[in-house]
């Protein structure tokens, strides 16, 4: 089967305003099958950031192309959309305008993307909280928002950077099991960033090890194991090995300084 | 008792605020009972008292009505039209980089210079009257706006924007939904400086390049040595300031209630 992502060598470099130019990619590529959920680790600045801006059509590379479906990535596009680390909702916009951010874009009329919002709002167990700020939700409950806004324009692409990094372990735990759950029911394809390796193995068919900067894929590693994936899951020895493995590839590429 | 004491803390502000300046007018108003005062300075003093019995005498009269309509409208005029060029100017220089270096030598400049000296030119060019106090309150105005509005669109969140980008925005789209909410705050701000030089334009303007306006009023008082109406027209001018400070905060707090309410600590 034709992978739904693919890219050719991608490399790009950035030559900010009085600083040293910096090569984030040199030569990075990746395929992705539709439905599939991918997670990328690497060491901090390798590059991962990046690479899911070019792919979100914000960056463009120096070199090489992308590919999403057959079709070049040339920007944004309705087929992909990113959940961001640090949350990225608007403060002065309500909840559920939030999530009706990328339909309203798109020139919908408020009476049929209010249904639609108010549906994935209740998905993601915020009803009742519509009306509310997000300096008003808790930093769970403010992720859940940014991943309601991403689903809202019914992407098959899911971009999601370090989405649950900034959540305390519990809330991240709960998370990663209904992103799971809403993946499994919506069929989406997921490219989940994260520093988590135990995060990675626990949600990913396959977790790419990124070296450092230049970051370039190091290994692929495939997770599998069976799904629905429980928590009890976690503390099988099989997981534990798959840990290490990702673990033993990513050791070499973390730098001392960070 | 307990109850006026708690009603006290809730009020609080208002009414030391407004205590003072209750005292301060008493005290004011019994200086010339408790100490003579020299020859020379009594000519030219008064009180709240008298001042507020011109005040009265003045709001009746029509002329004087004139007067503060012809303040109002360049007020209004100079303010509304450095509003209209400010906004637009400030967000495409904060926006495109090769605007603002265009603009932004020749902002600085202008901004550097006192108001003050335009007036010569300004007075030649739009003639003694309205219109030159209404280009003063223009230039006045134009520049704390301007200024702020680009710090604002500077202070973009650079994730916001690429949230709203992400999901197709043009550039239109953009400045909408993510530049001008994130720049009202610093817009705000500058609305607030941009009222206070515009009344010191009308003030400026009538006082040298007009026979109109209460500006006027004062300055031909203050020539015949009517004390009364010069503080009358103060107080009109103080006051002027004080409602529109306060319709801003208003407007201010309408707009910003998306923010977190400031913390009770302790
Ligand atoms: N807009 C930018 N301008 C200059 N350098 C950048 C920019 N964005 C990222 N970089 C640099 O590129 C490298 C990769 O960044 P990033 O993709 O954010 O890393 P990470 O893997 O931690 O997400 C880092 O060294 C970072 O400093
Ligand atoms: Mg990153």
């Amino acid at each position: 089967m034709e992978p739904y992502i693919r890219s050719t060598d991608i490399t790009l470099t950035f030559t900010p305003k009085n600083r040293d130019a910096v090569t984030a990619l040199k030569d990075f590529r990746i395929e992705l099958n539709s439905g599939e959920f991918v997670s990328i680790v690497g060491p901090s600045g390798c590059g991962k950031s990046t690479f899911l801006n070019v792919l979100l059509g914000l960056l463009k590379p120096d070199k090489g192309e992308m590919e999403i479906g057959g079709k070049k990535i040339t920007g944004p596009g309705v087929e992909r959309a990113m959940v961001f680390q640090e949350f990225g909702l608007l403060p002065w916009r309500t909840v559920l305008a939030n999530v009706e951010l990328g339909p309203e874009l798109k020139g919908e009329s408020v009476a049929s993307r209010r249904p639609r919002a108010q549906e994935l709002i209740n998905l993601v167990g915020l009803t009742g909280f519509e009306g509310h700020f997000p300096h008003e939700l808790s930093g769970g409950m403010k992720q859940r928002v940014g991943l309601a806004r991403a689903l809202a324009t019914d992407p098959e692409v899911l971009l999601m950077d370090e989405p649950f990094a900034a959540l305390d372990a519990q809330t991240r735990d709960l998370m990663q099991a209904e992103l799971l759950q809403i993946w499994d029911k919506h069929k989406k394809t997921v490219l989940f960033v994260t520093h988590s390796i135990e995060e990675a193995a626990y949600l990913s068919d396959r977790v790419i090890v990124m070296t450092k900067r230049p970051g370039r894929t190091k290994r692929i590693i495939k997770i599998n194991l069976p799904r629905p994936r429980g928590y009890e899951m976690r503390l099988s020895p099989e997981f534990n090995d798959i840990k290490l493995d990702i673990w033993n590839n990513l050791k070499d590429e973390l730098n001392a300084r960070e | 008792m307990n109850r006026y004491l708690s009603q006290y803390r809730e009020n609080e502000e208002p009414i030391l605020g407004w205590g003072f300046i209750v005292l301060f007018l008493l005290v004011w108003e019994f200086i010339p009972h408790v100490v003579t005062l020299p020859k020379g300075l009594a000519l030219f003093f008064t009180t709240p008292y008298h001042i507020g019995a011109k005040l009265v005498e003045m709001s009746t009269s029509s002329e004087v009505a004139f007067h503060f309509y012809v303040s109002a409208t360049e007020f209004v005029i100079g303010l509304g039209l450095s509003i209209a060029v400010a906004l637009p100017v400030g967000l495409v220089m904060g926006r495109f980089n090769t605007l603002n270096a265009m603009f932004d030598p020749f902002v600085t400049a202008f901004n550097a210079t006192p108001r003050l000296v335009f007036l010569p030119l300004v007075v030649l060019w739009f003639g003694f009257g309205i219109w030159s106090t209404v280009v003063i309150v223009f230039i006045g105005a134009l520049f704390p706006l301007l200024i702020n509005t680009y710090e604002g669109v500077k202070n973009i969140d650079r994730v916001l924007v690429n949230v709203v980008r992400s999901f197709g925005a043009n550039e239109w789209q953009l400045m909408k939904i993510v530049v001008l909410p994130n720049s009202l705050p610093y817009i705000i701000a500058g609305l607030r400086l941009a009222i206070g030089r515009a009344i010191l334009g009308v003030v400026v303007g009538e006082f040298f390049g007009s026979d109109q306006g209460i500006g006027y009023l004062m300055a031909a008082a203050a020539g015949n040595y009517i004390v009364d109406v010069v503080f009358a027209g103060l107080i009109l001018f103080m006051a002027i300031s004080l409602v529109m400070t306060m319709a801003v905060k208003k407007l201010e707090d309408r707009l910003s209630r998306w923010r977190p309410e400031q913390v009770k600590t302790f």
